[in-house]
């Protein structure tokens, strides 16, 4: 039984390796997208964003507050305008991405202790851009108020400057991330990427092969082989063997190398990786059997599943919270097993999590696997006693 | 004559039954933007969970709690023990975060020893946790400064300004890019198929009957109607998006329209060059989905070209999607961002006249092939008949 099962995966393998679109999805896409989605993130943090500030005020404490955003690490004070409008139209030529202004009589208003406001102008369609002048701009014009308040603490309540700063702040923050500590953008978007592109270049793989049909039009000259004809379950097990052969050592390449090359968090312990790897491509071989038994054509999933890759990265629950999500696209989301992969495998490598912290996805992604396996099996089924004169599987 | 053989081409590319063809030019296109703009419905980051590890059992703990608990960003979804139950939660998802009110917080606050409160984010979600901490250092700082100081006011107050997406919604910071992106996309993998499913039909010598036997009216006909929808889709999908933010005025209007078709140019005669080199559809749709599926984390909006290496900056150059999503972020900002905006445009009009005359070439060239080759199998499919008798 095991040597016919093989002789399908080996069989499969030659058919894999000797079809340039399937040697371009299954084999070439998993590797070339390893290093392709990282590259621009390589660096990453934002770092010196092209900045300015408007100073309508002109006095020294206006100037203290450009010295300070200029020794800001996240931006770069490009330019130091004295009109609104000035800083308007570098804005539009794309030289900056956002503004502080200092109103007219900044200093005059704070010693005569009235509320000054400081407005920060971020470029509308960038979000990063909007969080990193937004927080240093921020931190510089508070850190000012700051010291002036403890300034003013001091001398009318007529306590020491220790205490005036313990008046002020009395208990302060300290703010620690767990999993992600230099606050990457690579760390947060490329391991979440990565489990996606599995997902989708396994199942148009596995659609551009035919999934687990006899009789594969594509494949005129084989039609009379033994392995092509072989009964139904060895055709099925035995082409997902191959598939699920091949897309463990993908899961290996990305743990012990692509993580190690870009130096990706690699918290995953081995009992866990290996149920995530075992459930995760048995939901997803499945699916993509079942897929594929809709086309007629072998170019027609790719032309569906390219479409879909947005959607289905952003219903899993990694960049948009889940719970801001209308319930019927969550609904829709359970069809697919990245919307269970993608945080299983965030919790077990990037966070270290054991399998009782994972158990409850990696159960839904077993359920995944048994109703898909019974959906592909009969489609299958269905699919091989149809006799079609149109397309090419 | 002309118009005939043009409409005629038309008519048998466009309108014989081709659901594939529909499906990928208006249905997903479509379906897809309208899809992910629902998935932005909420609009801004609201309800993060966070966690508390209540240590102190003091007044001002609870008071801390409850002011936790009255911010709209925040859900204080678990109190927990200890920290380790806090720290699996984060790993299970079920938190964004949490942080410790420690032992003796209210004691040392008021004998001025100034606790410290750790603040741990999972790090795991970008948008999530910065929401989550800047409300947390918020909150926390409004409740502290009103220990000691209430009746002093903060010296410096600061408000933040997204210019052109006034209230920060996620439709606008992201929605519009991704609009963009899909259609950008759909152009690359239309111009695939329209240029290549008369090859992978043995339909060229057919599809050059309906064109008078011209190559020009075939080109014609190929590539006008697939461009005029895809930009009409994109347009309308644009205007849904742009709904909830300031309204464009008719130049800027003008303007980002301009730019949408001359990018959906670009990427249609991409694809078409795709095909012309290649000759199959299956891996010029491929190649297309190799460089247009990840074109969005290429162009920008997510993660700025400026902090990215210099090759990826040249790949990202490349892209017409970044041209475009660059008018539309200009066009945000108002009239002051014309004169840029053109040139701009300039460079995305350059790429879609490459592109196109370049697909042009070589689909004359394939199309010349591959009716050649029609006619010798058409040949030998004749005489082999006659051979056998």
């Amino acid at each position: 039984m095991i040597r016919r099962l093989w002789k399908v995966a080996f069989a499969e393998w030659k058919l894999m390796y000797t079809d340039p679109a399937a040697v371009l999805l299954l084999v070439v896409a998993g590797v070339l997208y390893a290093f392709y989605y990282p590259t621009p993130y390589i660096h990453q943090t934002v770092t010196k964003v092209p900045v300015a500030i408007v100073d309508m005020d002109n006095t020294a404490m206006s100037r203290d507050l450009i010295r300070m955003a200029s020794a800001s690490q996240q931006i770069e004070v490009k330019a130091v305008y004295s009109e609104m409008m000035q800083a308007e139209e570098a804005m539009s030529r794309d030289e900056i991405y956002g503004f502080m202004a200092i109103p007219e009589n900044m200093e005059k208003d704070i010693r005569s202790h009235r509320q000054v406001t400081v407005n920060i102008f971020t470029h509308g369609a960038y979000v990063m851009f909007h969080g990193a002048i937004g927080t240093a701009f921020s931190t510089c014009a508070l850190t000012l108020g700051a010291t002036n308040k403890v300034k003013q603490i001091a001398l009318s309540k007529k306590v020491p400057s220790a205490k005036a700063i313990a008046m002020r702040d009395p208990f302060p923050l300290s703010i620690q991330t767990l999993y992600n500590s230099t606050g990457g953008y690579a760390n947060y978007v490329v391991p979440s990427v990565l489990v996606v592109i599995l997902q989708q270049s396994l199942i148009i793989g596995i659609c551009v092969l035919g999934g687990s049909r006899a009789h594969r039009r594509f494949r005129k000259k084989m039609r009379n082989s033994p392995v092509e004809n072989e009964t139904l379950p060895y055709r099925y097990f035995g082409r997902s063997l191959a598939y699920f052969v091949h897309y463990c050592s993908f899961i290996l390449f990305y743990h012990c190398i692509v993580y190690n090359l870009f130096d990706f968090p690699r918290r995953g312990e081995l009992l866990p990786m290996v149920v995530f790897s075992v459930v995760f491509l048995a939901s997803t071989i499945n699916l993509g059997m079942v897929v594929s038994q809709v086309f007629l054509r072998r170019e027609s999933s790719m032309q569906l599943f390219l479409y879909l890759s947005i959607p289905i990265l952003f219903l899993a629950n990694f960049s948009w919270p889940s719970y801001l999500i209308p319930s019927w696209m969550v609904a829709v989301s359970y069809i697919l097993p990245s919307t269970f992969a993608v945080p299983a495998w965030l919790s077990i490598e990037q966070m270290g999590g054991d399998i009782y912290d994972v158990a409850p996805r990696l159960y839904l992604l077993a359920v995944q696997a048994v109703v898909y396996l019974a959906l592909g099996l009969l489609l299958t089924r269905a699919r091989d006693k149809v006799k079609l004169d149109i397309g090419d599987m | 004559m002309l118009l005939q053989g043009f409409l005629k081409t038309v008519r048998k590319i466009y309108f014989s039954h081709n659901i594939v063809l529909w499906l990928i030019l208006l249905v997903l296109p479509v379906g897809v933007s309208v899809f992910m703009l629902g998935l932005f419905s909420s609009q801004i980051v609201q309800h993060v969970p966070i966690g508390i590890v209540r240590q102190d059992d003091s007044y001002l703990a609870d008071r801390l709690e409850s002011k936790l608990r009255s911010s709209p960003v925040l859900n204080v979804k678990m109190v927990c023990h200890d920290m380790g139950e806090c720290e699996h939660a984060v790993i299970r998802g079920d938190l964004q975060g949490f942080l410790v009110l420690p032992n003796d917080l209210e004691r040392r606050a008021l004998r001025f020893e100034s606790p410290v409160i750790p603040v741990y984010s999972s790090g795991q979600n970008y948008l999530t946790n910065m929401f989550a901490t800047k409300e947390i250092r918020a909150v926390l700082s409004a409740a502290g400064s009103e220990m000691f100081t209430a009746q002093m006011d903060d010296p410096v107050k600061t408000e933040i300004h997204s210019v052109g997406n006034v209230e920060g919604n996620y439709q606008g910071f992201l929605g519009l890019g991704l609009v963009t992106a899909l259609f950008h996309l759909a152009a690359m993998i239309v111009g695939v198929y329209v240029a290549s499913f008369p090859l992978r039909d043995h339909r060229v010598r057919e599809m050059l009957g309906y064109a008078r036997g011209s190559r020009f009216t075939l080109w014609f006909a190929s590539v006008v109607p697939m461009n005029i929808i895809l930009w009409l889709g994109m347009i309308g999908c644009y205007a849904y998006s742009h709904r909830l933010l300031a309204p464009l005025t008719l130049n800027e209007f003008v303007m980002t329209a301009a730019a949408q078709l001359f990018m959906i140019l670009a990427c249609s005669g991409a694809g078409i060059v795709f095909v012309g080199v290649v000759g199959v559809m299956r891996i010029a749709t491929g190649a297309a989905g190799v460089i247009g599926s990840p074109a969005f984390a290429f162009a920008g909006q997510t993660f700025p070209v400026m902090a990215m290496p210099f090759a990826v900056r040249c790949f990202a150059f490349v892209l017409p999607l970044t041209h475009a999503l660059k008018i539309q972020s200009m066009m945000l900002l108002g009239d002051l961002s014309m004169g840029p905006a053109w040139e701009v445009l300039k460079v995305l009009i350059g790429m879609a006249l490459f592109w196109n005359l370049l697909g042009a070439i070589l689909m004359s060239m394939r199309w010349k092939q591959f009716a050649r080759r029609e006619a010798e199998f058409e040949e030998k499919m004749r005489t082999a008949p006659e051979a056998s008798a």
